[in-house]
């Protein structure tokens, strides 16, 4: 080859093994892959801001802002959170959110958007973002601070850190601490909104949970839980501790002193939280249809409900009253309704799989530990129709009941009358030990102290007055164990129904072996025993 | 009946001299060797002592080079014999003899590795005189393989018997090239890509990159592309080590076949890359692109497949003999870096990297071992019997 | 070398002949296999087995296999996951998820597929399923060429690689000769809990749905097996994911043999067509080869002709010149004869 061709043809290689090495390198940078998501990363005070999406479709990834960080930075510098949250305007309205002018009247708010009172434009939005956080970080990193991102992508992230936030609420003991903080002043938080008026006023006995009205997102005339909450709490929180004052406690005002799950472990518990004050009943009958006149056409006995042993073994009311603060059967109506999501009354009592139905909460209470070590095998998909009188109790005298009638009182007498059933056969009737000898090939028989089990199992009846009153007869706790068979006194042994196993005439009941075995180690496991542990705890070895 | 230079030959065999001790004889006596040894320690003391084979990755070194590579890179006696008997380019006669020759060694010696690798050797036969396993693919490339050794044997007979002087037997061979051809072009074409569906019934183990309903495809493909190379590769090196054994049709027709050759394969593997990016592209691949694997994958395609096909392109245009034999190392390499991907690299590539598998230094020896027996064998041939010239006595009887 | 029409022909009707005589059923992929009715299987119960290691002693000992390093009583061997060896057909493993105490056992052996992977492989038949549900395994004709280990989706098959004349592939054979005998595989006899129940496939399937719709808190809404590779005869129940617990969620509902029954049938195809492609090529090249030496005479043959023509044509013009000369010297020469003889009188 004459040099000249030589030379091009070297150019021309030169070039296709530059493409390719950059092919390569491009591929090599993005084979780099995600990195796995690090638990230790997590914070409760992650905040996407996406104000954008309201004008339109978002150009970029959400940015993300870590809250506390940056309160903990400005309070470094002495700033607080007037830094970049404006006051309001000298009319005291809250700006863009007008509607709570009159129960804030009189308190120093702050707008919870950055910078700025009103969302306007897309453009003025964006804008007042990059001009206030570029502008900041600037200086900061200028006067040799640790500061945030000022190029697009810093902000923009593609992989954001994870949120670890946990929702927050009040419960019962909370609460309490609230109410004795602001004296009793229930008007402080709780109001609702007057169509006639067109304002929020204070209604007294009718105090009820802000969920209720403020939901997920902001509506027309109604702002988010969010948006609510942080006005409500945050603001008070910090209008107390900007006062200095050290007899005067507040609660948190940054994102973790909420929203961190540690934190939220560590709040302090008020260990008696006397009954709240909102004239609640003591007692309901829940009858089974609300507009029946007749009694006497009652198909089911109605429901005697003690309200307010109930209000005790809850944290808060809305775990029940998850809408409002209304009877269930206003919503839940007999075939159901639209205000009730058409959950009729029948299943928003009975419900296995939600905590809110009566049924589902019970359920939820067998699998503790001393219950569940029975209660683990019995299905909860199907309920026994002899649990049903457990509370469907006839009122005694079978009295006519209208809309008028005041049912407490019933209520209060069948409950009353109600016995919670905590004992079992005599001691003599249980036999004290029985001795398993079935693999007496390997093992020694097993050595079952039957009587002391039972007792024990008794006695944490005893202790908790729900079993007590679903345990409606002596010989039920023996259905533990002597399970798909008659309550009876003389029960019949594992052996009547336990065989050879895998027996096509008997698929679902395992053979004789397997039934100890699952019977008794399923027991100890869900009743959390250490002992007796191995094969050897029950049966020694030959 | 044997012919004088046979016997003449024969004898000096058994009489060796101070002259065989070249460097390359020195090497290849060491891996002869080694190769016994490893051999005995196989038969005496099983795999486990001399393979790193598991029971996550029961084929290794052996089946990925010996089997698979052997097998692709043999390919050139079909493609070779095709294009000058069926296609009827009679100017690449001079390159059908070498490469049925390596076809044949290559084929042999595959059958011969396989002699290692299988628990049990003496029973290869069983699956067609004992008992059939007709579902499997491993049936199908054993009796094509089975068949086809035994049409590349006849092929390759008419130089030994133009040596030994048997031209009765030589005459009749010849007439049955057509048939032949067409037959090893059938069984080629089965056996190769089988070799590929073979790996089709584990999807779960091989990467997605290589993984594809088309592996017989590429398969097939590729022991074309691999053929054409291989013919160029070691027409190369027998141009450089035996040219003195070279008749003046052989040189004289050698860059034909270069260039011909060279387009060849150009063109069919352009065809393979097109191939291959459709595969990627109907089960939506590409995302695995950007991983490691992904990059790797890209490794072998452009480096190995697009690049010695511009090669091949600018070799052929600009009449660079020179560049495309380089072309053809760099795409016999391809074809042996594919087989390792798909037989070794990206086979268990889910699992974690304590189960993964290298070759024992053994492995090494008697895949060596086995290259060093096929290289002495071809030299011997074809520096013995009329592989890259004519026998004087059949000139006219070219066909 | 032509081709005559009888010998196309003849080719054509060879060809139509090999692909009907070769043709396998090559549509399988349409075809599903749900397993030999009344075939039997195990139902593995994950929330009951809790690692006791009774299993892997009993298959130990009613496959007279050698024993084992550590004693069957040893738990400590859980801290390691484990697979399925040549002395040992089946292995407990134990998982633990990350944010929870309580581990979770599982025992791993062939699954016993419906459409097993290993049976397709193999290409001298050693693997077979049989009527009872189990994929046995006949050591007297293997060859040793491992291809079942490399098909198997699950990973079970092991192999005797220290064993020089006899080696053997490895694996659970659910006790197919005491199933024969109307006995219980061993590691179903053995185990306490009955974690493992045994019962034709189909019934299996029933007491498995059964539990999930009792314990529906308890179970994982998916039975593993029931449709996995096309569907295997051990089955699966997990409270906890099952991919949590080693068990590949990716592999799909396709058996293997679907996987390869496209390729195989397409060998009949080739078979038949590629003779009639390939010929078909020679026959054109012939054909071109001879038309164009066909040509080439021919121009030679009409070039030759015009020449001969041409020449021709010349030499009578040439000769006709001649003539004319001759007639015109002739009479010039008399002319001149006569001029001069009036002269001379």
């Amino acid at each position: 080859m004459i040099m000249e061709e030589k030379g091009k043809s070297r150019l021309r290689w030169g070039g296709v093994l530059a493409a390719i090495t950059l092919w390569l390198i491009a591929a090599g940078i993005g084979a780099q892959g995600e990195k796995p998501a690090d638990k230790s990363q997590e914070r409760p005070d992650v905040l996407m801001i996406d104000t954008l999406k309201a004008f339109g479709d978002l150009e970029k990834p959400r940015v993300v802002f870590l809250h506390d960080l940056h309160t903990d930075a400005l309070e470094k510098k002495g700033k607080d959170c007037s830094a970049c949250h404006l006051r309001e305007d000298k009319s005291g309205k809250i700006p863009g959110a007008e509607n709570l002018e009159d129960a804030v009247k009189g308190i120093d708010k702050l707008s919870p958007k950055f910078k700025r009172l009103k969302d306007t434009a897309r453009q003025d939005v964006m804008d007042v973002y990059h001009k206030f956080c570029i502008e900041c970080h600037t200086d900061m990193s200028s006067a040799g601070d640790k500061a945030g991102p000022v190029t697009c992508g810093g902000c923009h992230q593609k992989n954001p850190v994870k949120s670890s936030r946990q929702e927050m609420g009040l419960d019962k003991s909370l609460h309490f601490r609230h109410i004795k903080a602001n004296d009793k002043k229930c008007e402080k938080c709780h109001h609702e909104y007057n169509e006639k008026e067109k304002k929020l006023v204070y209604v007294k006995e009718k105090e009820a949970d802000c969920r209720f009205c403020h939901k997920k997102e902001t509506e027309e005339k109604r702002i988010s839980m969010r948006l609510a909450s942080h006005i409500a709490c945050v603001d008070c929180h910090r209008q107390i501790l900007a006062k200095k004052n050290p007899d005067e406690k507040a609660g948190p005002v940054k994102c973790a002193g909420c929203h961190d799950l540690i934190k939220q472990k560590a709040i302090e518990k008020v260990a008696e939280v006397p009954r709240l004050e909102r004239k609640q009943p003591d007692t309901v009958l829940v009858k089974t249809s609300v507009t029946e006149v007749d009694s006497k056409t009652y198909k089911m006995p109605p429901v005697a409900y003690d309200h307010k042993a109930h209000e005790g073994y809850n944290d808060t009311c809305r775990v029940c009253h998850h809408a409002s603060m209304d009877a269930c059967s206003k919503c839940h109506t007999l075939s159901g309704s639209k205000d009730g999501q058409f959950v009729n009354l029948e299943k928003s009592m009975h419900l296995a799989s939600s905590n809110k139905a009566c049924i589902g909460c019970h359920l939820k209470k067998q699998e503790t530990q001393k219950c569940a070590g029975c209660h683990s095998f019995i299905t909860k998909t199907k309920m026994k129709e002899t649990s049903c009188k457990a509370c469907h109790v006839k009122v005694p005298g079978e009295p006519e009941i209208t809309p008028k009638t005041d049912t407490a009182p019933l209520a209060k007498a069948v409950l009353d009358a109600r016995q919670a059933i905590i004992t079992t056969y005599p001691d003599e009737d249980i036999p004290e030990k029985v001795v398993i000898k079935d693999l007496v090939k390997q093992y020694e028989a097993a050595e079952f102290p039957h009587r002391k089990v039972i007792q024990t199992l008794v006695k944490n009846i005893s202790e908790n007055k729900l079993a007590g009153y679903f345990h409606t007869d002596q010989g039920m706790i023996c259905q533990g164990c002597h399970h798909n068979s008659p309550i009876s006194k003389k029960p019949p042994k594992c052996a009547n129904c336990h065989g050879k196993p895998f027996d096509e005439k008997s698929l679902y009941a395992p053979g004789m072996t397997g039934a100890y075995h699952q019977q008794c180690m399923g027991c100890h496991e869900a009743m959390g025993l250490k002992k007796p542990a191995g094969c050897t705890g029950c049966h020694k070895e030959r | 009946m044997i012919s004088e230079s046979a016997l003449s030959t024969i004898k000096s065999l058994l009489k060796p001299d101070k002259t065989w001790l070249t460097p390359f004889n020195i090497v290849c006596g060491v891996i002869l060797v080694l190769g016994a040894i490893a051999t005995l320690l196989r038969f005496t003391f099983g795999l486990s002592a001399v393979t790193n084979l598991t029971d996550y990755q029961p084929w290794g070194l052996w089946i990925g080079f010996d089997l698979l590579c052997g097998v692709a890179l043999a390919a050139g006696g079909y493609v070779t014999s095709a294009s000058c008997y069926i296609f009827g380019l009679k100017r690449y006669h001079s390159a059908v003899r070498p490469a049925i020759l390596t076809a044949f060694l290559g084929y042999a010696l595959v059958v011969f590795a396989l002699h290692y690798d299988v628990g049990r050797p003496w029973r290869l036969p069983y699956p067609f005189i004992v008992q059939s396993g007709t579902t499997s693919v491993l049936f199908e490339v054993g009796g094509c393989v089975a068949l086809y050794l035994t049409v590349l044997f006849i092929e390759f007979t008419p130089p030994v018997l133009e040596w030994l002087g048997l031209k009765k037997a030589r005459n009749l061979v010849v007439k049955l090239t057509l048939v032949l051809t067409i037959f090893g072009v059938i069984l080629s074409t089965l056996h190769q890509s089988s070799l590929g569906a073979l790996f089709l019934i584990a999807p779960s183990k091989l990467h997605p990159l290589w993984y594809s309903t088309y592996l017989p495809v590429y398969f097939f493909v590729s022991s074309i592309i691999a053929g054409l190379s291989m013919v160029m590769f070691e027409g190369s090196l027998s141009h450089k080590y035996m040219h003195d054994k070279m008749d003046k049709t052989h040189l004289e027709e050698s860059e034909n076949v270069v260039l011909g050759f060279g387009k060849a394969a150009s063109f069919v593997m352009a065809g393979y890359f097109v191939v291959k990016v459709v595969g990627i592209t109907m089960d939506n691949n590409w995302k695995y692109l950007f991983t490691g694997y992904g990059l790797w994958y890209l490794v072998e395609l452009l480096g190995f497949v697009l690049t010695p096909c511009l090669m091949y392109a600018v070799g052929v245009r600009e009449r660079n003999l020179n560049l495309i034999r380089k072309t053809a190392g760099l795409a016999v390499i391809g074809i042996v870096l594919n087989r390792f991907n798909i037989s070794l690299i990206a086979f268990n590539y889910h699992l974690p990297l304590s189960d993964r598998y290298f070759p024992s230094i053994w492995e090494f020896v008697v895949s060596a071992f086995i290259v060093v027996v096929g290289l002495l064998v071809f030299r011997f041939i074809s520096t013995h019997t009329p592989i890259l010239y004519e026998h004087p006595e059949y000139k006219e009887a070219h066909h | 070398m032509s081709i005559s029409r009888r010998r196309f022909l003849a080719w054509m009707g060879g060809a139509g002949a090999g692909t009907a005589a070769l043709a396998t059923g090559a549509n399988a992929g349409s075809k599903h296999f749900d397993g030999y009715p009344g075939s039997f299987g195990v139902l593995h119960d994950i929330t009951h087995c809790v690692g006791c290691r009774s299993c892997e002693e009993a298959c130990n000992k009613v496959n007279e296999l050698p024993p084992p390093d550590k004693p069957f009583k040893d738990l400590t061997v859980l801290e390691q996951n484990r697979r399925t060896t040549p002395k040992a057909h089946t292995v407990v493993n134990k998982y633990l998820k990350p944010g929870s105490e309580k581990p979770v056992f599982r025992k791993i052996q062939c699954n016993h597929c419906l459409e097993p992977a290993c049976a397709s492989a193999c290409f001298v038949r050693a693997f077979q399923k049989n009527k009872e549900g189990a994929v046995v395994y006949d050591a007297s004709v293997c060859v040793g060429c491992r291809y079942c280990m490399v098909a198997c989706p699950f990973e079970i098959p092991t192999y005797e690689y220290d064993k020089v004349l006899a080696p053997r592939v490895m694996k659970c054979t659910m006790c197919a000769p005491r199933l024969a005998e109307g006995k219980l595989p061993g590691c179903v006899e053995a185990c306490p809990k009955e974690a493992l129940t045994f019962g034709k496939r189909d019934d299996l399937i029933k007491i498995a749905r059964e539990r999930i719709r009792k314990f529906p808190d308890r179970y994982i809404n998916h039975i593993y097996g029931e449709k996995e590779m096309g569907g295997t005869s051990w089955l699966y129940l997990s409270g906890v994911a099952f991919k949590d617990i080693g068990m590949r969620e990716d592999l799909g509902v396709v058996s293997a043999p679907e996987l390869t029954s496209g390729a195989l049938g397409s060998v009949p195809i080739i078979v038949g067509l590629w003779p009639v492609l390939l010929t078909g090529i020679y026959a054109i090249s012939q054909r071109k080869d001879k038309a164009a030496l066909e040509e080439k005479t021919q121009a030679i043959v009409e070039a030759v002709a015009k020449a001969k023509k041409d020449a021709e044509k010349k030499l009578a013009d040439a000769l006709a010149k001649a003539a004319k000369d001759k007639d015109a010297a002739v009479k010039k020469a008399l002319a001149d004869a006569a001029k001069a003889k009036k002269e001379g009188a």
